[in-house]
């Protein structure tokens, strides 16, 4: 069988290594990243959905408090800081300054569990559940899919940071951390909609 | 681990084989489970069938009653759709995409494997149902009020609701795999436009799965919710919508049903060059009329839903009318390759054959229902039965049956009975017609779908007592499937690397694969790189430009698109 | 409730009955097998029970939301453990790839290809 015998070894770990380009494991994160989008599209369609065809007036059922708006932008503000911060460590990292990627990456994990206990708090004062309604329904789905998401943003999070702590990332090095960011972003992206829509838009 | 010293006995080992399987993660072993687990699944849905066909052969309830007849329709779709006919093209695709793009194995191997895992588990929820007082009974389509708490509150409609989540995550990460896989491990010189077809028809598969699956989950979660934790989004008495619930399903839907069919005309393109010693006629035109149809399939849900007042038929109309011509564009294509060809009926190509003229009836019959007017007096009837099992059983499974038997010699070392095949093949062929062509007189002449019982008056008995025969027919032709393949494990003629003198790369290493693929690799200038490497380019062909590739490529090429 | 804890004991029972015959039948073992080794230089996983244990804890916390009681989230008899095995699981994932990262990292690799 004729093949290239010098340059075809090299060609094989070319392949296992994904060639030149953007390493294998962020490809794979872009696109399970691409399939939230996709979910979190499908639960938008339901919001979108329930707000144009129910009747009366779309918030909050009667007896409960209406939306915190000033909260949710605090809310909004911590996370939007958070990507900053997540994208300094990157940054760091990409220079090989593994001390402020762990500075940066605690920082980013801090706020992020901010944000979550926030939103716990804004649903134990809110007055309504899951249950009343579909303007609770579509309002606890949303939020509550995205509190998850963040959970695992903030599991990945502590990932980083323990590996960070332990040295096991360089320059050359360091796909998990700018995994990790990319879902992070995503998560703050979804946010933005989330609080565009339910508090904004109304 | 592989290549590492934390393997503390590294090279021999005594190894049961149950764990090897159960750890696995070798694309080739998973593909073989998926392959495998299909099939058993295939079986247990096809019973199901044939209860049902039992059932409605003649009027009157012979031996069901209406609740556990909805099991039996519910149970068969969404095991034949989700646990059978994806899984198996699945398979193929794990254990044959990396052979073809010349790489030691998927990108991520155990996310492979978990995937692999989630469906044996998944399809044990959904069928558990019935240990639990009834599996589900809304259809493979669930829709509201039916599927809400109030009229279907057994728990066998929310273990349906969780395995169906569960399969649909192992789905997704299957795509993300595919894809990654296909993006960042081609063998060098494999341009995109050298890549095999199937290949091709894959990864256009997987951005379907990757975009859409989500949405069901989405929909599913939100049904469950209302179900059990007091939801309102499908509930109108408490400001939802049901039509939501098919709003939501049918987005997934209809991208569901090219997911379905896209990888078997993959398998059909590869069959029909190597059995008619010609290249595919039209490669580039078959890549994007697939991209085409992959891209349309996102805009044409609300067909499914025509009757419910609450879509824009002309739109919808169009763009279902506008998929036929892509798919128009590949039979051509197909058709094309086989002219003039030096044609070799083997068994896969039969099935390749038959998958041509069944999808062929079952595109037109869709093409009927695209039209609003027809489909008014169509919808819920036995034509639409009619058309899905064209297209999904013509169309899809004779696809799975094709590639069983071509690539059954690559995966096992030894090539299947031929005259066992054909007897298969012709046996299945004749049943398949029989049972499902009268469903389309029976529903142009008012017979709904989903019913237990008819009457013996409306004139349809005769129709379903031949449809009856058929699925029978279906049913005794696996018979020589299952002989023939027990028959070659034991017994069977070895079949050496190349059998079929196919084009593509998985041909150019032993049968079965060795444990990363390929010792050495041919060069690659074209996409049919083992045809070049076999008949050189002295060879005489049937036209001088099906010996065209790149000379002068540098070998080392790859794109730098991801 | 009868009724589900006895779907789950055949359910649970026969797979293991099942399993156990063919374990038994296949480990008697056959001749000693050298472990295919990757060309020099690929690093690939692996065989790993992780995705099997994973598909287990999710079929498990699954089945737990299915079988909820009235007022429950999710039945913790099934919930719990399934949860454990999955959080267990993933762990282990992570550390299992944590160390074959490091292990990529730290052989040596002399075959001329960059990273």
């Amino acid at each position: 069988m004729q093949a290239h015998p010098a340059g075809e070894h090299a060609a094989q770990v070319a392949i296992a290594h994904g060639g030149s380009g953007m390493p294998t494991a962020l490809v794979g994160m872009l696109l399970f990243i691409a399939s939230e989008v996709m979910f979190f599209a499908g639960l938008f369609a339901t919001y979108f959905n329930a707000r144009a065809t129910s009747p009366g007036e779309w918030g909050p059922p009667a007896g409960a408090h209406e939306l915190d708006l000033p909260l949710a932008a605090v809310l909004t503000a911590i996370l939007v800081a958070s990507s900053f911060t997540m994208q300094f460590g990157v940054w760091a990292i990409r220079r090989g300054d593994i001390g402020k990627l762990r500075l940066w990456t605690a920082i980013t994990l801090g706020l992020g569990v901010l944000f979550l206990s926030g939103q716990l708090y804004d649903y134990s004062v809110l007055g309504f559940g899951i249950g009343d309604g579909v303007f609770g329904t579509v309002f606890y789905t949303l939020t509550g899919f995205h509190g998850a998401h963040v959970f695992g943003g903030v599991v990945g999070l502590t990932i980083v940071l323990a590996r960070a702590w332990r040295g096991q990332f360089s320059a050359r090095n360091h796909v998990a951390v700018e995994a990790v960011s990319m879902y992070w972003h995503f998560v703050d992206v979804v946010w933005i909609g989330v609080f565009s829509v339910i508090y904004l838009l109304r | 681990m592989a290549t590492t010293t934390l393997e503390p006995r590294a090279g021999t080992y005594r190894r049961s084989w149950v764990l090897d399987w159960l750890t696995t993660v070798d694309h080739k072993k998973i593909g073989i489970l998926y392959i495998a687990n299909s099939f058993l699944f295939f079986f247990a849905a096809g019973i199901l069938a044939l209860v049902i066909r039992t059932e409605l052969a003649v009027p009157g309830m012979q031996f069901l009653d209406q609740a556990t007849y909805n099991q039996a329709f519910t149970m068969h779709g969404t095991i034949m759709l989700f646990l059978f006919i994806i899984p198996a093209l699945s398979g193929f695709g794990n254990y044959i995409v990396p052979l073809q793009l010349g790489a030691p194995d998927m990108a991520f191997p155990r996310i492979n494997a978990l995937s692999f895992w989630l469906l044996p588990l998944g399809g044990i929820l959904i069928f558990s149902g019935y240990l639990f007082g009834g599996a589900a009974a809304e259809g493979w389509t669930g829709y509201s009020p039916l599927t809400s708490d109030q009229y279907s509150p057994g728990v066998g409609t929310d273990l349906w609701i969780i395995g169906l989540t569960l399969v649909g995550m192992a789905s997704i990460l299957g795509a993300v795999n595919f894809i990654a896989t296909i993006f960042k491990m081609r063998a060098p010189g494999m341009t995109l436009f050298r890549m095999p077809i199937f290949v091709w028809t894959v990864i256009v598969t997987a951005v379907l799965i990757l975009l859409a699956t989500p949405v069901l989950a989405a929909g599913l979660i939100a049904l469950f919710i209302d179900r059990n934790y007091g939801g309102s989004f499908f509930d109108p008495s408490v400001g939802g919508n049901p039509v939501l619930w098919q709003h939501i399903f049918w987005f997934f839907g209809h991208p569901e049903v090219y997911i379905v069919i896209l990888p078997a005309m993959g398998v059909v393109s590869e069959i029909l060059p190597v059995f008619s010693r010609k290249p595919l006629f039209g490669y580039k035109a078959f890549v994007f009329a697939t991209i085409a149809i992959g891209l349309l399939s996102w805009s044409v849900w609300a067909h499914h839903m025509f009757t419910t007042g609450s879509v824009f038929l002309p739109f919808f109309s169009f763009m279902t009318a506008l998929i036929a011509i892509p798919t128009g564009i590949k039979m051509f294509n197909w058709l094309a390759t086989l002219w003039r060809g030096k044609l070799m009926l083997t068994t896969p190509m039969l099935f390749a054959l038959g998958f041509i003229s069944m999808f062929l009836i079952g595109g037109i019959s869709g093409v009927m229902l695209a039209s609003p007017p027809i489909d008014f007096h169509l919808q819920d009837t036995y034509f639409v039965v009619a058309h899905l099992h064209y297209v999904f059983f013509g169309g899809s499974v004779f696809g799975v049956f094709a590639a069983t038997y071509y690539w059954f010699p690559k995966m096992t070392g030894r090539k299947l009975n031929e005259p066992l095949g054909k007897v298969h093949f012709w046996i299945h062929f004749i049943g398949f017609n029989l049972a499902f062509f009268p469903m389309h007189q029976l529903g142009l002449s008012g017979m709904p779908r989903r019913v237990a019982d008819y009457s013996p008056d409306a004139g349809w008995t005769i129709l379903n007592v031949a449809s009856t025969i058929g699925a029978f027919m279906i049913a005794v032709s696996v018979i020589p499937l299952l002989i023939n393949v027990v028959a070659t494990f034991i017994n069977g003629e070895p079949a050496g690397n190349d059998p079929w003198e196919g084009n593509t790369l998985e041909w150019a290493t032993t049968s079965p694969p060795p444990p990363y693929n390929f010792d050495s690799l041919p060069p690659i200038h074209s996409e049919r790189p083992l045809f070049f490497l076999t008949h050189g380019h002295g060879h005489a062909a049937a036209r001088p430009e099906d010996l065209e590739e790149d000379p002068g490529d540098d070998v080392e090429r790859r794109d730098g698109l991801v | 409730m009868s009724d589900t804890v006895v779907g789950f004991l055949i359910l649970g029972i026969g797979m293991l009955v099942v399993l156990g015959v063919v374990f038994a039948i296949s480990s008697r073992g056959g001749a000693p097998t050298a472990r295919a080794q990757p060309p020099k230089g690929v690093h690939l996983p692996g065989p790993s029970f992780l995705p099997v244990v994973i598909s287990v804890g999710g079929a498990l916390m699954g089945a737990g939301l299915a079988f909820r009681g009235t007022d429950q989230l999710a039945n913790p008899f099934l919930a719990i453990p399934g949860l454990l095995v999955f959080v267990g699981a993933v762990i282990a994932w992570v550390r299992a790839a944590n160390h074959e990262w490091r292990e990529a990292e730290h052989t040596s690799h002399d075959d001329g290809a960059t990273h």
